[in-house]
């Protein structure tokens, strides 16, 4: 499959009065068509700069950002917004036109490239339509919820037939359930209009969700990348330990981390086990108890929806003993589980 | 004292202080709005930046603003006589008028675009609108209620400027309180005059108002 987006070597420096900020640094990215691409990272990781220089809003210091095939820097300036109308946007402060009504809103920027109001009305009414708010034409931004403003706004992102439509935290503004009915109109989108969208977020709950692959982006640097499903199974960076088996979203990494060696624990030995859908019928730990007559501590447990599918994970404490250990990871493997050593601390 | 000539001098003087404010705002704002939309666009932190030409806009505005306007009218005389072929009278005050009130008027465009807020200049940036796309179609549009609003401040004052013309004979209201009120010490037609001002600037605030309102779609 193609490649829509392809990033390489990317760094952006940001120059303050009195200091050099390093946003980003050497970021490499690769976005297939038609894939759901999921950025994480805490504020300050440097994640919308980031998306900004996937459609040149912000000018990378160094690297090369190609998107379908064109290399964005070599462009002239009204290519680029040319090449801009294929990239739709939208925002977590949703951004939509106070002083316009919902329908002009979304007419917006098929006016300002030149359809006809005729058509930009017809175009406009029927992605109204698809985002659920064909009645809400005459109303203002003002007297719509947060959800549906971010859905004028989708439909806005879409008016141009974009390729790609890139989410800047677009659910961040937004309730759980919300969020969730946002999540699932994007998936929509990218199903039946095969639409590569791009997100970014803060919440491991929005890539569980709806990524299939996702880039964890900290103080400017891609920690670690790859397909979701890959990720939670096996985390290998401590950035991705911390999303995946402390199940915390990145703006709780700080905090967390010094509260973390307070209750450091006894076991020697710390095992992470993953369940997938059908290992999850078998009381595994019960029966694994049993059959090594060893007792183990859990230590934390929870089951999570990675793209649809139920993933069960696990943090078990061995007793010591070298002799009982092998036994138990034995047992642990002789069954098709997935096991993993953690540290005692899990950023160590 | 009352007599029918008084009386159409009066009506007369509204007639001229109208036409002098009204002439005035309208030529002001035709300088005045691409000085500001200029000033806007081109600072530090406009879409498009340009050091050089923001500071020639920013220190002329800034020069003829501290200029006070009896000393402008007096100055620009020879100017105001070159231009309209005489030195007094309502239509030979619009030029000092004009000249006082556009960079003040750039100012007032300037702030309110200023209040336009940043994401949705970037909403458009991404959907590949042009500069020119974002002035007209979101920039102006999306701070017509803070522009009427300084168009009312605008008028307000360039009526104030239009009364100080009377030093110069330009007509108008202030004119007739400077000659009657002040050299013939007819105090009843100064307080006339007075009376007529500040209701013509509660007028005009008060149908500024109105169109703010009825223009803003902000409100739930």
């Amino acid at each position: 499959m193609a490649n829509v987006i392809e990033v390489q070597g990317l760094s952006k420096r940001f120059q303050t009065a009195d200091r050099e900020v390093q946003a980003l640094k050497d970021i490499n990215l690769q976005i297939e068509e038609g894939d759901i691409y999921g950025i994480i990272g805490m504020s300050g990781a440097g994640k919308s700069t980031l998306v900004r220089c996937l459609n040149f809003l912000e000018v990378p210091t160094e690297g090369k950002v190609t998107v379908r095939g064109k290399q964005l820097d070599q462009l002239s300036e009204k290519e680029l917004r040319e090449e801009r109308t294929q990239i739709g946007m939208i925002f977590q402060g949703f951004n939509l036109l106070m002083q316009k009504n919902v329908l002009d809103n979304v007419c917006f920027p098929m006016v300002i490239h030149g359809v006809k109001k005729q058509d930009a009305v017809a175009c406009a009414k029927s992605l109204l339509e698809m985002v659920g708010l064909s009645s809400k034409e005459t109303s203002y931004p003002a007297q719509l919820s947060g959800g549906q403003q971010q859905r004028v706004a989708i439909a806005r992102a879409l008016a141009l037939q974009p390729k790609i439509l890139l989410c800047d935290e677009a659910t961040s503004a937004l309730d759980p359930q919300t969020t969730n009915s946002i999540l699932q109109l994007l998936k929509k989108i990218n199903q039946e209009m095969g639409i590569t969208i791009i997100i970014i977020t803060h919440q491991m709950s929005v890539v569980r969700e709806i990524c299939h692959h996702v880039a964890i982006l900290e103080n400017g640097q891609i920690a670690e990348k790859g397909l979701v499903e890959e990720i939670f199974v096996h985390p290998k960076s401590r950035a991705a330990k911390m999303l995946v088996i402390e199940g915390r979203d990145p703006d709780e990494w700080e905090a967390e981390a010094e509260k973390q060696e307070v209750h450091e624990l006894h076991e020697s030995r710390r095992l992470r086990i993953v369940f997938s859908a059908n290992s999850s019928y078998e009381p595994v730990i019960a029966n694994m108890v049993l059959a090594t007559k060893t007792p183990v501590n859990i230590l934390f447990a929870d089951t999570k929806d990675v793209g649809g599918v139920a993933r069960g994970q696990m943090i078990l404490g061995l007793p010591s003993g070298e002799e009982a250990q092998a036994r138990i990871i034995t047992y642990l493997k002789g069954h098709g589980l997935e096991v993993e050593e953690v540290a005692g601390n899990v950023d160590a | 004292m009352w007599t029918p000539e008084v009386i159409m001098m009066i009506v007369k003087g509204i007639g001229e202080t109208l036409y002098m404010t009204l002439v005035g705002t309208v030529i002001g704002y035709v300088l005045g709005l691409p000085w500001g939309v200029a000033l806007d666009i081109t600072a530090a932190d406009g879409i498009r930046p340009n050091r050089a030409v923001y500071r020639v806009l920013d220190v002329s505005a800034n020069i003829l603003r501290s200029i006070p306007f009896l000393i402008l009218l007096i100055a620009i005389q020879p100017f105001t006589r070159l231009l309209v072929g005489k030195s007094y009278g309502p239509t030979a005050t619009i030029v000092p008028l004009v000249i006082s009130a556009a960079p003040m008027i750039a100012r007032m465009v300037e702030s309110s675009l200023k209040e336009v807020d940043t994401g949705v200049i970037e909403a458009a940036q991404s959907m590949g609108a042009t500069t020119m796309d974002i002035i007209f179609h979101v920039k102006l549009l999306e701070s017509r209620v803070s522009l009427i609003s300084g168009a009312t401040i605008s008028m307000g004052t360039i009526l104030g400027y239009t009364a100080m013309a009377g030093v110069t004979g330009g007509g108008g209201l202030g004119d007739i309180a400077i000659r009657y009120g002040y050299y013939r010490y007819q105090a009843d037609i100064m307080i006339v005059t007075v009376i007529l001002l500040v209701v013509l600037v509660q007028i005009f605030q008060l149908i500024g108002n109105a169109i703010a309102s009825k223009l803003d779609k902000r409100k739930k």
